[in-house]
C-alpha cells in the first residue's frame, strides 16, 4: 500500500491540469507544474487547454520567489512545490500597491490570474495577489485541483435536457463560457447529473466575484447566473449544507463556500 | 540519492519509501533545539528535522528537504504554519495516500 517508489515522485503531476466545470468557473485551481494537462488552446499562442478545456482565469497557491519591484509593475515567481511560473501583477493604482507591499519573498500566497504563454513558455498576468493566512488553504487548493482534474478527465455524464436548454448571458461579468462543442457532450442521466449539477452551482460560489463576498449569494442569484430550476438548486444547496461545504452567512438565505479563506 | 526531484508528499510511513529523495511534509512541533526539531507526523510517527527554523512548540512546521533516514529530513525550506492547522491534517495523511499510491500521471516540468 505503502509501495510508492516513482509512483510518489510522480505524485505531484497529479495536479496537472484542473478545473472546474468550465460554462460556469472563471478561476481554475491548477498547480504549476501541471505539464501534462496544459496544451495551446488557440494558433496565437496566447491562451491555453487544461485537459482540453480552454482556460482562461487560474488560481495557484504557491511561495513567492524573486520578487522584483519595478516602476509599473511587480514580477515574481511562484513555486508550489509541483513547478514553478512566473508571475506579472501590473500596478495601476494605489491598491494594487498596497496589496504587493503586504507580500515578500517567502511567504505562501494566492494568485489569481490569466494564463497566458508567450513564445512557449506560461506565465500568469495576476489581477489579484493576496498572502495566505489560514494555512488551510493550501490543502483545500490541492484538493480542489484533483478535483476538479478528475472532474474533467473523467468521461462526461449527462444532464436533463431542461439544463441543456440553459443558455449563458454574454453580460454578466468575469464569466468564460464554454464553446458549443462542449455543451452537446451533455445529455440525460442519474445521480451523475447530479453530481454535475452540484459542479456548477459550487463553481458559482467559488467564482473570485463572489468568493471574497462576506455575506455569500443567495438561491435566487445561483438561479439567475446557471438558469437552472429553484427546486434543484435548493436540492444541491441542502446537499452541500449537509456535508459541511457551505454555510449560512447573515441569514437562512445566504449562503457561502467553507473553501472561502 | 535522488534529491534534485520535485519534492514527493510524505508522511512518516512514507517517508521510509523515500530516503534519500526531496520530500515535503507538515510535522507538529514538539520540541526545538539547535536548529534540531522533533515533530510529529500526520500519522503520529516522530521525525527529527535538521537544519529547521526556529518554529513554537506545538505549531504545525511544513518542511521541504531531503529525506536522510525513515525519520530524518535534511530541511531545505520550512514554514510556520501556525496551530491552527491541526484541525484538517489527519484528511492530510490519507491525501498523502491517496496522491502518492493512486494517481500516476506521467509529468514533465
Amino acid at each position: 500500500m505503502y509501495g510508492g517508489g516513482d509512483g510518489a515522485a510522480n505524485a505531484n503531476s497529479l495536479f496537472g491540469g484542473g478545473g472546474f466545470v468550465p460554462s460556469q468557473s472563471t478561476a481554475v485551481p491548477e498547480s504549476s507544474g501541471g505539464g501534462s494537462g496544459f496544451s495551446k488552446a488557440s494558433d496565437d499562442n496566447s491562451n491555453f487547454a487544461i485537459n482540453g478545456v480552454e482556460v482562461s482565469t487560474v488560481r495557484l497557491v504557491g511561495r513567492m520567489l524573486g520578487k522584483v519591484e519595478r516602476v509599473t509593475d511587480v514580477v515574481f515567481t511562484l513555486d508550489d512545490g509541483t513547478g514553478k511560473i512566473d508571475v506579472n501583477r501590473w500596478q495601476n493604482e494605489s491598491s494594487d500597491s498596497k496589496e504587493m507591499a503586504d507580500v515578500n519573498d517567502g511567504n505562501y500566497v494566492i494568485v489569481n490570474g490569466g494564463l497566458k504563454g508567450l513564445q512557449g513558455k506560461r506565465h500568469v498576468i495576476a489581477y489579484s495577489v493576496r498572502r495566505v493566512t489560514n494555512f488551510n488553504e493550501i490543502t483545500h487548493h490541492f484538493l480542489h485541483c484533483i478535483q476538479v482534474h478528475l472532474d474533467l478527465t473523467r468521461p462526461k455524464p449527462c444532464l436533463p435536457s431542461q439544463i441543456n436548454a440553459c443558455t449563458p448571458t454574454p453580460g454578466h461579468a468575469n464569466q468564460a463560457w464554454p464553446p458549443n462543442n462542449q455543451a452537446t457532450t451533455f445529455s440525460a442521466s442519474g445521480n451523475t447529473a447530479g453530481n454535475d449539477v452540484s459542479s456548477l452551482v459550487m463553481s458559482v460560489f467559488h467564482d473570485p466575484a463572489i468568493i471574497e463576498r462576506e455575506d455569500g449569494i443567495t438561491v435566487p442569484y445561483i438561479m439567475d447566473r446557471l438558469k437552472l430550476p429553484e427546486h434543484i438548486i435548493k436540492d444541491v444547496i441542502k446537499k452541500q449544507e449537509d456535508e459541511g461545504n457551505i454555510y449560512n452567512t447573515i441569514d437562512d438565505f445566504h449562503y457561502r463556500s467553507a473553501m472561502n479563506g | 540519492m535522488d534529491a534534485s526531484g520535485l519534492p514527493a508528499f510524505a508522511n512518516g510511513e512514507i517517508l521510509k519509501t523515500m530516503v534519500g529523495r526531496r520530500v515535503r511534509t507538515v510535522v507538529q512541533v514538539q520540541h526545538n533545539e539547535g536548529g534540531v526539531l522533533v515533530g510529529q507526523s500526520t500519522d503520529g510517527h516522530q521525525l527529527t528535522i535538521r537544519g529547521a527554523t526556529d518554529v513554537p512548540v506545538s505549531h504545525f512546521m511544513e518542511v521541504f528537504g531531503t529525506a536522510e533516514s525513515d525519520q530524518s529530513i535534511c530541511a531545505e525550506v520550512c514554514t510556520d504554519f501556525g496551530n491552527s492547522f491541526g484541525e484538517i491534517w489527519r484528511p492530510i495523511s490519507c491525501s498523502c495516500l491517496v496522491l502518492n499510491n493512486r494517481y500516476m500521471i506521467p509529468w514533465t516540468m
